[in-house]
């Protein structure tokens, strides 16, 4: 599907990426910005056909290069516009200066961002090394399992990242090809629907406003910059209520009700895997499989990485005995970035200790398969059996050479 | 200096919302030279007003010896000077050699 109007709620079977080039056309940004790359490509490519076909009123500025994609959105935005722009990997880390600033600036862009391994050697596949390098560039990070939740979270985005106690960049992660390019059954909304929930973009401070001169981007030196920074951070901690508001009021609208994570059957569990985007769906069927023959599993998905909500994790954690943190990147010489921050909610802001366990997998597209799910499953419950998880830390699965 | 605000009370993104703000801005603590001026020596050339990029040469109005308006040196603004020296180096009456009408002097800070 690549066009066409949508009058009521349908479903359709679509791409990941297709999905959220609906979205973009449903939302008619004033700006778009970008340069194809894979697996993200298609969200460009279905988004220009749009332009083309007079479907959306956008501006699509055709540049020559992420660096240039990004400081177009950056621009495009602080002259008041609602901006998107799509990537991945190489392209993104093209991007990284940028990424900063528009988060500095607090210009609400949204991205859609097909999850891709970072070169080298050269690889198109899905993993998360892209949006974990950028994890600490200010940009509102939230996740998707499938094709519908990417869809959804775009159309949520604009709401979270344009909210006046808000204002950030905002990036819809999905996994590059497991979800890009598979085609699901989703239900794509009403594209009026989609506009009223979305609702219009109130410029801050605009470049165009001549009656009232403004000037962003100046030099901040030791006076100011921290206070700037201190701003930023508040923003995104407003950004954990707003993420909630936002997808309590789509719940109401769409029917489709979300949280700043996702708990899978928790109730008892023993042991809880941890994991983003598209892996929770293998992790929910094994789930479902062993929990028929008894074993308390349960699955803790995180959709918003950043901000993360240590808190109402550690709540949703304090009844396990072992915390599984499976991560589809790898921070070399230290643990994955989604164990670290898992360790930090249960061990900060909880008084329990389960035991808790990193592995890491899926680097390159590798593959994450039943059996592995149900191995890691077993394996954690030797771990609480023995009471330590020993040897196991640290783990990487599926990898030739190593016994997992 | 202008009191210096709390993030709490500052736009976001360090979006500069007054024009001309930048003469709030102290540079003259940068200073560890400063350039003084001997008026008696001064052709009123504007060379260093010319020059400096931080506005900080002050003129004022008087009649030249045709009795007709021009602008003259007045002083040096020390809350914005910075110490470079480009009006010193650049004083057609230094290059001369025998006299200073601006000269770089150690700032007492």
């Amino acid at each position: 599907m690549t066009n066409g109007t949508t009058e009521k709620p349908k479903l359709v079977a679509i791409t990941g990426a297709g999905a959220c080039a609906q979205a973009m056309r449903q939302i008619n940004p004033d700006v778009v910005a970008a340069f194809p790359i894979t697996p993200s490509t298609q969200v460009v490519e279905d988004f220009s056909t749009f332009v083309a076909n007079g479907e959306v009123d956008t501006e699509f500025v055709t540049v020559e290069s992420e660096h240039s994609a990004m400081s177009a959105c950056i621009g495009a935005s602080a002259a008041g516009g609602r901006v998107m722009t799509a990537t991945s990997s190489a392209g993104m880390a093209f991007m990284w200066e940028l990424l900063y600033v528009a988060a500095s600036m607090r210009q609400p862009v949204l991205m859609t961002l097909v999850n891709r391994a970072l070169s080298g050697p050269v690889n198109i596949h899905c993993d998360h090394s892209d949006s974990m390098g950028a994890r600490d560039a200010g940009w509102i990070q939230l996740y998707s399992e499938n094709n519908q939740e990417a869809y959804d979270n775009l159309v949520m985005a604009a709401r979270i990242a344009e909210h006046p106690e808000v204002r950030l960049p905002l990036m819809v992660c999905q996994d590059g090809f497991i979800t890009s390019h598979s085609i699901q059954t989703m239900q794509l909304e009403d594209d009026q629907a989609v506009r009223t929930f979305v609702g219009p973009h109130t410029p801050y401070h605009s470049i165009l406003d001549t009656d009232h001169p403004v000037s962003w981007g100046a030099l901040d030196l030791q006076d100011y910059y921290i206070e700037h920074k201190r701003g930023q951070e508040e923003a995104m901690r407003n950004a954990l209520r707003v993420i909630q508001e936002v997808a309590d009021d789509f719940a109401k609208t769409f029917g489709r009700q979300y949280g700043l994570f996702e708990a899978y059957r928790l109730d008892g569990a023993d042991i809880v895997l941890v994991v983003l985007s598209s892996a929770a769906g293998e992790i929910k069927e094994v789930i479902d499989e062993m929990r028929a023959k008894g074993e308390k599993v349960g699955l803790l998905k995180i959709r918003s990485f950043r901000p993360f909500p240590y808190a109402a994790i550690a709540t949703a954690l304090a009844h396990a005995k072992i915390v599984t943190v499976l991560d589809r990147s790898a921070s070399f010489g230290a643990h994955g970035p989604l164990f670290t921050e898992t360790t930090t909610a249960v061990y900060n802001y909880s008084t329990s200790r389960p035991l808790i366990m990193g592995q890491t997998f899926g680097l390159g597209g590798r593959e994450l398969t039943l059996p592995h799910i149900e191995h890691i499953i077993r394996e954690s419950r030797r771990c609480v059996d023995k009471g330590e998880v020993g040897n196991r830390q640290g783990l990487w699965i599926n990898v030739r050479g190593d016994k997992s | 200096m202008s009191t210096l605000k709390n993030w709490q009370e500052l736009p976001f993104g360090g979006v500069i919302l007054e024009a001309g703000s930048a003469a709030k801005y102290e540079t003259g603590s940068w200073r560890t030279w400063k350039p003084i001026t001997h008026r008696e020596h001064c052709t009123h050339c504007l060379k260093c007003w010319e020059y400096c990029p931080e506005d900080a040469i002050l003129l004022e109005d008087g009649l030249d010896a045709a009795g007709e308006p021009r602008k003259f040196v007045k002083e040096v603004n020390y809350f914005h000077c910075k110490g470079c020296g480009l009006c010193v180096r650049e004083c057609p009456v230094n290059k001369e050699g025998k006299v200073f009408a601006l000269e770089s002097v150690r700032d007492e800070v």
